[in-house]
């Protein structure tokens, strides 16, 4: 549960970068950023962790400052955006059904609540 | 961190894009006017985008408008003697606005508007799911 819970907020914190970067496609000079909480999650299940572990992984957004796309410095690539936006928003969905499911399992277990 | 922020971000990537198009339609609109509002030709205006530094609490700030500021560029001259904007050669200044390019920035600021409509679409979508989660 809480490692959902974490990627969850991964998932939702990606969605403000992603729509940064797609605010910005016209900005001069900008550069654009992401998060890996797929990444920094996996690493905190890598050696047998505590959910105090999980629950304090840190998310950090990277900026790419390597490329740039046009004459202005700005390397925001609309179409890669846009297909990062709808495997983020696909993401979350698959999270949301498993907490929903989880939940379920809960109910059961307490006995019917509703 | 509030959790409607992504929403901010895009509403502001979409307000910048729509000031980009009005600003794109009154150049279109000057095209050929020789008497601004300083009697001189209309100069083609730009509006200056940059990215906006996060306030308390935000992660990402989004875009904001810095100003909207004059294309120095001379204009074209055209040889009109007729015309009562005509200087002693019989040349008249138009503005420094290319319709084709205008048309241009049109294009990529209504895509750029759309870009941003689909990420909020796509944020909603995600919060819409956190509720489903409590149902």
């Amino acid at each position: 549960m809480v490692g959902l819970q974490r990627a969850m907020s991964g998932s939702l914190l990606r969605q403000q970068v992603l729509a940064n970067n797609l605010a910005n496609a016209n900005t001069p000079g900008f550069k654009r950023s992401d998060v890996d909480f797929h990444g920094a999650l996996a690493q905190a299940f890598s050696n047998q962790p505590t959910p105090q572990d999980v629950a304090g992984t840190e998310f950090s957004v990277v900026t790419d400052r390597s490329t740039t796309m046009r004459a202005d410095g700005n390397n925001v690539d609309v179409d890669v955006e846009m297909s990062n936006l709808s495997e983020n928003t696909l993401d979350y969905q698959s999270l949301t059904s498993v907490l929903r499911s989880r939940i379920g399992i809960l109910e059961t277990a307490i006995g019917q609540v509703r | 961190m509030g959790m409607f922020d992504a929403l901010n971000i895009s509403a502001s990537g979409m307000s910048a894009e729509r000031l980009r198009m009005d600003v794109i339609a009154e150049n279109l609109a000057n095209a050929n006017t020789t008497r601004g509002a300083n009697g001189q030709p209309y100069q083609r205006q730009e509006v200056i985008l940059q990215e906006r530094a996060p306030s308390f609490g935000e992660v990402l700030g989004g875009v904001m408008v810095t100003g909207i500021v004059p294309d120095a560029t001379p204009g074209r001259r055209v040889y009109d003697p007729g015309h009562p904007d005509a200087d002693k050669e019989g040349y008249v200044t138009l503005p420094n606005v290319n319709p084709v390019s205008e048309m241009v920035d049109l294009i990529t600021s209504s895509r750029g508007y759309e870009a941003n409509v689909t990420a909020m679409n796509a944020a909603k979508q995600m919060f819409s799911k956190t509720f489903d989660v409590l149902r």
